[in-house]
């Protein structure tokens, strides 16, 4: 008894232990998530989990008793493939597609396999179909993704040699651009040096008032259109990254001060007030770039005296910071003009841009000043500012570094004005367009020097090889043998060391590497301006005689030939060359002279206008009596209308020092002359 | 109305080498009786001395500030005898100066140059026809 119910404990232990596990499996069954089907061998749904009720759509007993392969996409090929299970025993992954029953496919891989009772009678089959949807989708996904891929390299490709070509283009646009400005600046520059110049020696001829006033309109036109030309090709030589900053010594507020005089006239003219203000503690001397600094300025000065009709305007130069090296200043031009929008500001330093359109209708200008301001001053390393309240007024303000220097700056060409120590200078020039010929010719005349014209540089080289000239005139552009060629001939092969001064209508700085390549002593660029003209011959002339001045061979030479300052014609012929009243006459002269000389200094240094007039007023007939050359009387007559209009100008300075030293000189000579004079009579 | 006398020429000017080129080129060319000044003041001082001709620079206050200047010296004389011819030398070449000095009555107006001489001389001659020529018409009139 006690074993039986042993026996009957442990049998239905095993049986609840058994209940347990089927069901167990069972629910490991229904939470599969792919359909799980056990088909009878006729082909019918004996038992399925959830996973097919949801994929069909169709509830368990609808389900049950049904043909299997009804559910699929293609029944014939599910019978198959369960045939398949039946015949071989299993089946793996065969691929089929499950339908829902509104319509919604699943794709499936079939797997299944036979299951048999235990005498070995197969009772049915046993099918897991997975959901492959996901796979299927992620793969899908992978291979559009893979395409997309594909497509986007072609097209990061495609792009590249687009930018590559873009890039390219661009940069030939840039040289094109280049190119073509250089072109017409020389296209334009040659017709206009013909027209400035041709005007500028009319306007030396006698003229009625209205004659002279169209011409004067016709030279300011003039004048404009080659700022304008400037301007554009200065940009473009910033855009192309050529602008060379030199850093030469030079004085700041003599610069400064040249600049403001050169406004004086517009100023007066609007009946505005000029206010500068300099600080003192500047070094004298610094070293940059004084002819950047002076278009800067000139720039924002002449917009503020453009768009300012009543107030003032004020020049600041301050120094902020300062070391052993360098200081930092910083320049301000101030107006009470018409002032700048808000909106406005950051557009006016575009190219060819102004505030508003009407203002080049109501002021003109080509709207390139400040571009040019911007770039000058930014690619110095510096920054532009402006303040302005419309209707108030303007503030331009720039900050610039400056090294500091103890070399003294070359003497400014200006001053070499009229100097009576070169005479009968010999030119030859190299010049094809008769009317620039004709023009160089009419100056070179003015000038009082001697000329020879040739239309190509081959001649000029030939003409070199017989004759000898000073200094020769150098247009770049000729047939046969260009400026540079014949340069070079005359450098290498005939080995002349011939001052040359070429003549370009052409001036990027290519061409002015070139010239100085090739040999040439400087450039002037068309249209020429004549006094710079003057100033360059003679400035190269002078220094080559300064050259040879320094060899004692020269000098010797020098001291053979003592230049004569004074010139008796005029006086014996007065005196009909009486000794006693030749004596009268040189004795006043030199009692009266020096201690006029003396006073035209100290008034100058001590800028006493009237003074300085006075003693200069009263040197000038001497000149004339004692036969000292007209060019420095006209000196002196120039010295006494700087001082007549009291107006300070760099020149003043150096034609006192020239006058003082010519009358200095012309005293010595008398005094030898008295002696000599004293001498015979006794 | 004969005029044996050499004609009085009164020479005022402060550049003393100016005045006494003047002088010599007067007295080496013709009877001239010559008195030279260099200020105003001086010359204002004698003009008892009778001059029949005065020759005035226009700057004489130039460089010594205190001098009278040439237009004062001017307005003197006129004031003193307004008969007395003056020409007015001048470095410059003005129109304003000119027409200023001929508005101050003075007779005719020259510029400093190698010329000067000679245009004064002219200046004098006919200036001293014209005042003969006066003074004859003045003693007719008083005959008549």
């Amino acid at each position: 008894m006690k074993e039986l119910k042993t026996s009957n404990k442990a049998s239905s232990k095993v049986e609840t232990l058994k209940k347990q596990e089927s069901l167990f499996a069972r629910r490991l069954i229904e939470a599969s998530l792919d359909p799980l089907v056990t088909i009878s061998p006729k082909g019918k749904i004996t038992d399925m989990n959830l996973a097919t009720v949801n994929i069909t759509g169709l509830d368990r007993e609808k389900l049950t008793g049904t043909n299997f392969f009804d559910y699929f996409t293609e029944p014939q090929k599910a019978k198959e493939v369960y045939q398949e299970v039946f015949a071989n025993g299993s089946v793996t992954n065969s691929p089929l597609t499950l339908r829902h029953i509104d319509g919604k496919l699943t794709d499936v891989l079939f797997n299944g396999s036979v299951y048999k009772d235990d005498s070995g009678k197969v009772l049915g089959v046993v099918i897991v179909a997975r959901d492959v949807t996901a796979e299927k989708r992620i793969a899908t996904e992978l291979t559009e993704a893979k395409i997309f891929a594909e497509l986007a390299t072609e097209l990061a490709i495609e792009a590249k040699a687009k930018a590559e070509s873009a890039t390219r283009l661009a940069k030939d646009a840039v040289k094109a651009k280049q190119q073509f400005l250089s072109n017409m600046s020389h296209e334009i520059r040659s017709p206009m040096n013909a027209i400035i110049g041709f005007t500028k020696v009319l306007l030396k001829t006698d003229l009625t008032a209205k004659q002279k006033e169209y011409l004067t309109a016709i030279k300011l036109s003039g004048d404009a259109l080659i700022v304008l030309i400037n301007d554009i090709l200065d940009l473009a030589k910033v855009d192309a990254g050529k602008l060379v900053f030199e850093k030469i010594p030079f004085r700041l507020s003599m610069s400064i001060d040249a600049m403001l005089h050169l406004f004086q006239p517009k100023i007066q003219e609007k009946n505005l007030i000029l206010v500068k203000e300099f600080d003192k503690n500047i070094p004298k001397i610094l070293l940059g770039d004084p002819v950047r600094l002076h278009q800067i300025l000139l720039n924002l000065l002449s917009n503020a005296v453009k768009f300012t009709t009543k107030g003032k305007i004020s020049v600041f130069v301050r120094m902020l910071h300062e070391d052993p090296e360098k200081v930092t200043l910083e320049f301000a031009v101030s107006d009470t003009g018409i002032g700048i929008q808000k909106e406005n500001i950051t557009k006016i330093f575009e190219n060819f841009q102004q505030a508003s359109s009407n203002t080049s209708r109501l002021y003109g200008g080509t709207g390139l000043g400040l571009a040019i301001v911007k770039q000058l001053v930014e690619n110095q390393q510096g920054e532009v500012n402006v303040k302005s309240n419309p209707g108030e007024g303007s503030t331009f303000s720039f900050v610039l570094d400056f090294l500091k220097t103890s070399e003294e700056p070359e003497e400014d060409p200006e001053n070499l004005d009229f100097d009576k120590t070169i005479n009968s200078v010999k030119v030859l020039v190299a010049e094809d367009i008769p009317l620039n010929q004709l023009l160089m010719k009419t100056l070179l005349d003015d000038y009082g020097f001697e000329s020879e014209i040739v239309g190509n540089g081959k001649i000029a080289v030939g003409k070199l090889t017989n004759n000898t000239y000073d200094i020769i005139l150098m247009d770049l552009q000729m047939p046969e043998l260009n400026g540079f060629e014949a340069t070079e001939f005359i450098r290498t092969n005939l080995k002349l060391n011939i001052p040359i001064i070429a003549i370009t209508a052409d001036v990027t700085t290519a061409d002015l590497a070139k010239c100085k390549a090739v040999g040439m002593n400087d450039y002037i660029s068309k249209p020429i301006d004549e006094r710079l003209l003057y100033t360059k011959i003679i400035g190269i002339l002078k220094k080559n005689k300064h050259k040879g001045l320094a060899k004692p061979v020269a000098k010797a030479k020098e001291e053979v030939l003592p230049a004569k300052f004074i010139n008796l014609d005029y006086l014996k012929k007065r005196t009909k060359s009486k000794p006693d009243l030749m004596m009268q006459m040189i004795s006043l002269y030199l009692s009266q002279t020096p201690p006029l000389v003396k006073t035209m200094k100290e008034s100058l240094s001590k800028k006493d206008w009237d003074a300085l007039y006075a003693a200069v007023h009263k040197l000038i007939p001497s000149f004339m009596i004692m036969g000292i050359g007209t060019d420095y009387e006209n000196m002196a007559k120039e010295v006494q209308e700087y001082a007549r209009t009291k107006k300070m100008t760099i020149k003043i300075k150096p034609l006192v020092n020239q006058i003082e030293n010519v009358l200095k000189q012309s005293c010595k000579e008398l005094e030898i002359e008295l002696n000599t004079l004293k001498h015979n009579q006794t | 109305m004969k005029q044996k006398q050499p004609v009085k020429i009164f020479l005022v000017d402060d550049d003393t080498v100016f005045l006494k080129l003047l002088e010599i080129e007067f007295l080496e060319n013709g009877e001239f009786d010559i008195e030279t000044y260099e200020t105003g003041e001086q010359c204002i001082e004698m003009l008892e001395n009778k001059p029949d001709i005065i020759i005035l620079d226009y700057l004489l206050d130039g460089v010594n500030k205190d001098a009278m200047n040439g237009l004062a010296t001017l307005d003197k004389i006129k004031e003193f005898d307004p008969e007395i011819p003056v020409i007015i030398l001048s470095a410059q070449d003005k129109i304003e100066v000119a027409v200023d000095c001929m508005h101050h009555k003075a007779t005719d107006y020259v510029v400093k140059s190698e010329t000067s001489f000679l245009r004064l001389k002219k200046i004098i001659s006919k200036e001293l026809k014209y005042n003969k020529m006066e003074k004859q018409l003045k003693w007719y009139m008083d005959r008549m």
